[in-house]
């Protein structure tokens, strides 16, 4: 299998005032595609880092970040924009999803940003979202006006929509009670499973681990090793 | 996508009512403010141009001068129905005209005097004064009789005299010896501002007869045209035109008659007729401090006012841009380009400038007619600047229009800093903003 990701000896240091803060050091790590794997640390330990720096979202004080075949690092601010728009979904802890837009908006928003399919294709494909996601019928909801596993399934949807190849994950089952979280990684797997999108998702609940095809350990910014997960059945 | 923007922009402004509201409000108040200064500033311009056309002022006058010797001068218009003749054939915009006697007269009753501008007229002939003169008591038609005087209130008040008592009239003839005459006042008109306290009607006849005036002479062929903002571009085509048909033209001097005849056409070295072409606003010129005062505080205003909504705009925008930085962080995440975050921030100021603004206007005009209708009546102390007995309001749609554009492109362009600012935030910064 070809890497979608590769992070070769990344590491990011934060400065507060005078106080220089390493979030990671010499990290490097290649993703395969269609891997469904975990970043797993404790709090502080640097996953959201390592995310934001693999989701374009933030750039590296030294290494290499290689997403979909691109060195973000030599990449122009409007180009990143794109690589995300285009290869990237993004599920975060919070849903963030725009407060103002109803259900069906939210998901067909990035589609709208692409600006490549026609209005009736874009229905098609946010209901066809939708359905898979258990929302059909809350196309129309606002988001205040859903529970947090329903917020989080809409979230899903939205990462999917644009097909990306990669969709990063950042706690996604944080704010979520035991049963919903395990709801969402399962609807992350099929979909992983089905569409053989790459998933890398950040946690620290054990449970959730367990649905991962592999595990990234990473302690105090360093990467501590990668292992397969072993399933019963 | 542009409907997308509009439903994100206009519901991002309802949910955040409160704050909108303020400052929608500020740019409502300010949008109708300005409008109805503009209305105060167009109520005072067409009560002018109302007075000033009745009064003393065709739209655009064909006047002149006869000098008997260098140093004396008359407002004297010589064989007016040769030169009425070739004025008509180079204004087709005409709708109508008026021949006045033009003087001034010291007015003397039995228990006061004052000065007085006078226009003698052949009252059949003066339909525009109909429609605006209102009398308080007289009557009009009276004044085609030889030996009579139609005053206005003021002047009336002043000489304490009413329609039936006898004032005595003084006056330099054109050879510069004095003349007198006795005439009845046979109506009085309401005041309609500044020009009535000075101006008053007689029969042209006697005026003739005070001024020692031969038949065919005459003060000024006042023209009245379909469209007065034509009045300075048929000025200068008269000019021309009569010119070259022999007359001798004054060059433009943008001064009332009377104005001209005391201070430069006695300085000037020439005998005989000269014509002069004026518009209604050369011979108002005097009065023009009026207006430039109240264009002055207008600007002032307006200035005060726009550093005010944007600095009110600046801070609402920042309010608003920090309580929403998380959002805008994760709409950059999923592919937003900069220049769309800074565009949906930029409609969200426009549509409120838009809808602010429009509503200012709306309310400025809703005002202005409840004013108009409530005739509301001046401080006679008022009265001669604002140039009308009443209050009256015209808002001019397209200045109104103008305005709103305006202030809705200010309170946009104001937005600029704000949301460029917000769209250069890092995502991931942006992400984790708390507050």
């Amino acid at each position: 299998m070809s890497a979608i990701v590769s992070v070769t000896n990344v590491s990011k240091i934060y400065k507060l005032g005078k106080t220089e803060v390493p979030a990671l050091r010499g990290v490097s790590l290649e993703i395969d595609q269609g891997e469904f794997l975990s970043v797993a640390g404790p709090s502080g330990s640097g996953k959201t880092t390592l995310l934001n720096l693999v989701g374009c979202v933030d750039t590296p004080t030294s290494g290499s970040v290689v997403v979909d075949g691109k060195d973000t690092t030599a990449l122009s601010e409007r180009a990143l924009t794109s690589l995300r728009l285009d290869s990237i979904g993004f599920i975060f802890q919070s849903f963030n999803l725009v407060a103002v837009l109803s259900v069906f908006q939210n998901v067909e928003f990035p589609l709208l940003l692409q600006g490549r399919l026609g209005k009736k294709e874009r229905a098609d494909r946010v209901n066809g979202l939708l359905e898979a996601v258990g929302l059909g019928d809350h196309a129309r909801h606002r988001p205040s006006e859903l529970s947090g596993g329903q917020r989080q399934r809409v979230a899903v949807a939205r990462a999917l929509v644009g097909r990306p190849k990669l969709v990063l994950a950042d706690e996604p089952t944080a704010n979520l009670d035991s049963q919903t979280g395990a709801n969402i990684i399962d609807l992350m797997r099929d979909m992983n499973r089905k569409d053989g999108t790459t998933f890398l998702f950040s946690t620290h609940d054990q449970k959730v681990l367990s649905h991962a095809n592999a595990v990234i350990r990473i302690a105090d910014g360093q990467l501590l090793g990668r292992e397969t997960v072993a399933r019963a059945g | 996508m542009i409907l997308v923007d509009l439903q994100i922009a206009t519901r991002n402004l309802l949910q955040h009512t409160r704050r909108n509201l303020f400052l929608g409000g500020a740019l409502a108040a300010t949008t109708g403010l300005l409008i109805l200064l503009s209305g105060l500033s167009g109520g005072m311009k067409e009560g002018l141009l109302q007075s000033a056309t009745v009064l003393a002022s065709g739209h655009v006058n064909v006047g002149g001068f006869y000098k008997v010797t260098s140093s004396t001068a008359a407002p004297l218009v010589t064989d007016y129905e040769k030169v009425l003749a070739e004025t008509k054939k180079h204004v087709p915009e005409l709708q109508d005209y008026t021949v006045r006697v033009r003087g001034y007269a010291k007015a003397v009753s039995e228990r006061s005097s004052t000065d007085l501008v006078l226009a003698g007229v052949e009252v059949a002939r003066e339909k525009k004064m109909r429609d605006v003169l209102q009398l308080t008591a007289g009557k009009l038609e009276d004044l085609g009789k030889p030996g009579t005087l139609l005053l206005f209130e003021e002047q009336a008040k002043r000489l304490e005299v009413g329609v039936g008592d006898v004032i005595t009239l003084s006056a330099p003839t054109t050879r510069g010896q004095s003349n007198t005459a006795d005439v009845r006042v046979v109506a009085v008109a309401r005041s309609i501002g500044l020009m009535s306290s000075f101006s008053a009607f007689m029969h042209d006849g006697t005026l003739r007869k005070l001024y020692n005036l031969r038949e065919g002479n005459t003060g000024v062929i006042q023209l009245y045209l379909r469209d007065h903002r034509q009045a300075p571009l048929v000025a200068a085509r008269l000019r021309d035109a009569l010119a070259a048909a022999g007359w001798r033209v004054m060059d433009s001097n943008p001064q009332p008659y009377w104005m001209k005849l005391f201070q430069t056409i006695p300085s000037e070295d020439w005998t005989g007729q000269k014509l002069d072409m004026t518009t209604w606003e050369d011979e108002m010129s005097f009065l023009s401090w009026i207006f430039t005062a109240v264009s002055v505080l207008t600007g002032i205003l307006t200035i005060v006012l726009m550093v005010i909504v944007i600095i009110g705009i600046l801070n609402t925008l920042a309010i608003a841009i920090r309580e929403r930085t998380r959002e805008i962080g994760t709409l950059r995440a999923i592919g937003m380009q900069r220049s769309k975050v800074r565009w949906l921030l930029l409609l969200e100021a426009g549509l409120l400038g838009v809808a602010a603004t429009g509503a200012g206007a709306l309310l400025a005009g809703l005002l202005a007619r409840l004013l108009n209708g409530a005739h509301i009546e001046i401080p006679p102390a008022m009265q001669m600047f604002l140039m009308q007995q009443n209050l009256r309001l015209v808002i001019e749609p397209g200045r109104a229009v103008a305005y709103a554009a305006l202030l809705a492109l200010v309170t946009t362009v104001a937005s600029l800093l704000p949301a460029t600012l917000a769209a250069r935030l890092k995502p991931v910064t942006a992400m984790h903003h708390i507050g």
